[in-house]
């Protein structure tokens, strides 16, 4: 249910734990790749062989004994049954079962009653390599910006819990370790009070929740996970770029937060954020046609205790169509209000601003097809003129997803991304990726990947920052249950 | 005579209390009905069964994605789950299991929705099929477990099973791992691959897992399945029926007789 940790207040979003022991050339690294790709592929036609069914069953599929695929096309991507399942607070889309899955008392719980609330996530590459235009140029750190391939464990643990309480009244909270950051925390938790007023009329959200949950285009349902980026530790130049959808990213360089951090430009944020503090409102009340969202958070990058002068308010409308032969398709739009949610530097000091954010996306699935977009347009307004001489106050991401089912099990995703920066003239690099990625499932709880990232703007020798990177390959497994 | 009135009182007034809760639960088929179980329909089941009933909802392809099941096509004849004879359609009381207890792996339970309800739903998917207006579909007759089963019950039920030949899609060992089944040449009617159910796991078992619904699925098949109905071939022997429920019971380590 996770992803990558985002912490944005950090300097380095998931800062890349380089190894000064590491040695190896690129040609070494190219053949390590080889051979694990090759393992890769016989490993799972072997154990495509050997496992003839494909029981799925982590956590709701577990409560009601169901596959994966009734709520997702490919998790976490979910179909419209799963997306209607999420709306309505968990319970099963046009109910109210709350009270059949309600609680038990304690001595009358088992194991399994716990399994049924409860799921885990371990995945994460095994392998990683990075390939640059030019290697450690001049403002990188030693070692990082270099050909190399590496081998690794899976890094990312999530925990969650989910369910419902009573009648329409459900929570979630997740849990994640990440390796890779060294930091473990909450990620998500919340709870919802749903069909307030009546059918699909409120339905209300509390606590750290991620806010483009139930938009056309949801941060933390990608296939191709995020890989966070390197900075230089004492610049927090970026040395290496990130590799997410960038229309979800921060996209401004030396950008900062209130208590002065500087805010990462791959980030994701705003309506966009991993999750944030608040409260939101949603539903469908004129039918399934149309849903509206309104809610308010503590603001960008504020966790519990708020420092925010203000409260950040956001709103979206979703329009859906469901009603042709194995066919769906959702368009939405949200306008993200901040209010002094960052800083500038103006040459003496941080002063605040509002970073606003527009955006509009797109869902489409027919039978083994799911393609969905977003364009996001940031633009940051109330700052002082001092602090805009240097500052490009607009910034704008694109990504677009396919994902398809080649085989019965095999899932061919590709992306594409773009981000034209914002923010400080000397530092923004705009960029352009491509992604492609091929997962097979063993299982369909056990899968394992290859991906390859291209650079699509031509990589700029002697350039330290995110243009350098000309590719990147990652091979992985992605366990659930 | 006093005492008497009362007791008259009393009695109409739980007939009529009993009267009015079976027409809570089975309301009348009719227009009013229909129309309450399409908006049910609509809410809960659109998404895999389609807006026509014909099972491509937007979400049903993902369920099997190239192999079976797909969600059930309302509109065609050929329901797997049934207690009639193979080629009937189901009756309400089969439908309304189905709808009741889900099908493991693919239909999650609609107990969520009240009884009431169901039977609305039950009511409009019948009206998207003509047949059920010409046709009353009968169960077959199915007899309780016997009170002294065969001392050999398992025992025969094994040969049976190897007499009917179920090895060649369930397995030996009932695993499910047949060879038919792993060459991949079971077919559903929608000629999608289908692989056959593993019998040592009874929590897959999409008609049920209990005697009464094991000796359903023998006697009359899963149309639109590879597995045909034995009623037939246990004419006038349904005793010897109960042998091979009691040997797929212990394939899964149930205690079976």
């Amino acid at each position: 249910m996770g992803r990558h940790r985002v912490p944005v207040r950090r300097n380095r979003v998931a800062i890349e734990r380089e190894k000064d022991t590491d040695l190896r050339t690129h040609s070494i690294g190219a053949t390590i790749v080889q051979t694990v790709a090759g393992l890769f592929v016989v490993i799972s036609g072997t154990y495509d062989m050997s496992v003839q069914t494909a029981e799925a069953i982590p956590a709701f599929a577990r409560k009601y004994a169901l596959n994966c695929t009734t709520c997702h096309t490919a998790p976490p991507q979910l179909n419209t049954f799963g997306e209607r399942f999420l709306e309505n607070g968990y319970q099963l889309p046009g109910t109210e079962d709350g009270g059949i899955t309600g609680k038990k008392n304690l001595g009358d719980l088992s194991l399994d009653d716990f399994a049924h609330y409860t799921g885990v996530r371990l995945r994460g590459n095994v392998l990683r390599a990075h390939n640059f235009k030019q290697q450690n140029p001049p403002g990188a750190e030693s070692g990082t910006v270099q050909n190399k391939s590496e081998l690794g464990f899976p890094e990312v643990f999530s925990l969650f819990t989910a369910g419902t309480l009573s009648k329409d009244m459900g929570f979630f909270a997740e849990m994640e370790s990440n390796l890779e950051e060294g930091a473990t925390g909450i990620e998500r938790a919340f709870i919802t009070f749903n069909n307030v007023g009546g059918e699909n009329i409120a339905n209300i959200r509390i606590g750290k929740l991620d806010p483009s949950a139930v938009f056309s285009f949801s941060t933390l349902r990608q296939q191709l996970e995020f890989i966070g980026e390197s900075t230089n530790s004492s610049t927090d130049a970026v040395q290496r770029a990130g590799l997410f959808p960038l229309a979800t990213a921060a996209k401004f360089y030396g950008l900062r937060d209130r208590s002065g951090t500087v805010i990462s430009p791959y980030a994701p944020s705003l309506y966009n954020a991993v999750a944030e503090t608040g409260v939101e409102v949603r539903g469908r009340p004129f039918g399934d046609w149309f849903m509206y969202q309104v809610g308010v958070l503590n603001g960008s990058n504020e966790g519990f205790g708020d420092s925010n002068k203000g409260k950040d308010f956001y709103g979206a409308i979703r329009l859906d169509y469901a009603r042709s032969a194995n066919f769906s398709a959702s368009l939405s739009g949200f306008a993200y209000l901040g209010n002094s949610n960052a800083t500038v530097f103006d040459g003496t000091r941080n002063v605040d601003a509002n970073w606003n954010r527009y955006g509009a996306a797109a869902h489409l699935r027919y039978k083994m097809l799911d393609l969905h977009g977003m364009y996001t347009l940031d633009r940051i307004t109330h700052a002082p003129t001092a602090a805009l001489s240097n500052f490009d106050t607009t910034a704008s991401g694109v990504t677009v997803a396919l994902d398809a089912y080649v085989t019965n099990r095999t899932l061919l995703s590709l992306r594409y991304d773009n981000m034209d920066a914002g923010g400080d003239l000397t530092q923004r690099t705009s960029q352009t990726f491509a992604g492609m990625q091929i997962k097979h499932y063993l299982r369909s709880n056990v899968a394992l990947y290859a991906r390859h990232d291209l650079n699509l703007r031509r990589a700029e020798e002697g350039n330290a920052a995110a243009r350098n990177l000309r590719h990147a390959v990652f091979v992985g497994i992605d366990i659930s249950y | 005579m006093h005492r008497r009135v009362l007791r008259y009182l009393a009695i109409l007034i739980v007939t009529g209390f009993c009267a009015t809760t079976a027409q809570a639960l089975r309301p009348k088929d009719g227009r009013d009905t229909i129309t309450e179980g399409h908006r049910i329909y609509d809410r809960a089941c659109v998404w895999c069964h389609g807006t026509e009933g014909k099972g491509d909802g937007p979400s049903g392809w993902s369920i099997g994605r190239y192999a079976a099941p797909r969600p059930r096509d309302f509109t065609a004849e050929s329901y797997k789950l049934r207690s009639t004879p193979s080629g009937e359609l189901p009756t309400d009381q089969d439908l309304f299991r189905t709808i009741t207890q889900g099908i493991p792996g693919f239909m999650p339970s609609y107990r969520s929705l009240n009884e009431q309800e169901r039977w609305q739903v039950i009511a409009y998917l019948k009206s998207l099929n003509p047949a059920f207006e010409q046709e009353q579909p009968t169960p077959m007759v199915l007899p309780s477990p016997p009170l002294f089963p065969s001392g050999n019950g398992i025992t025969n039920g094994r040969a049976l099973y190897a007499k009917y030949e179920c090895r060649t899609c369930h397995g030996d060992n009932g695993a499910g791992d047949g060879p038919e089944s792993k060459a991949g040449h079971l077919r559903d009617a929608y000629n999608l691959p289908i692989t056959a159910t593993d019998l040592t796991d009874p929590s897959s078992f999409k008609n049920g897992a209990t005697p009464h619904d094991l000796y359903r699925s023998i006697m009359t098949g899963l149309d639109g399945t590879p597995m045909p109905a034995y009623a037939d071939q246990f004419a006038g022997q349904e005793e010897a029926a109960w042998d091979l429920v009691w040997y797929l019971q212990s394939l899964s380590g149930q205690p079976g007789r």
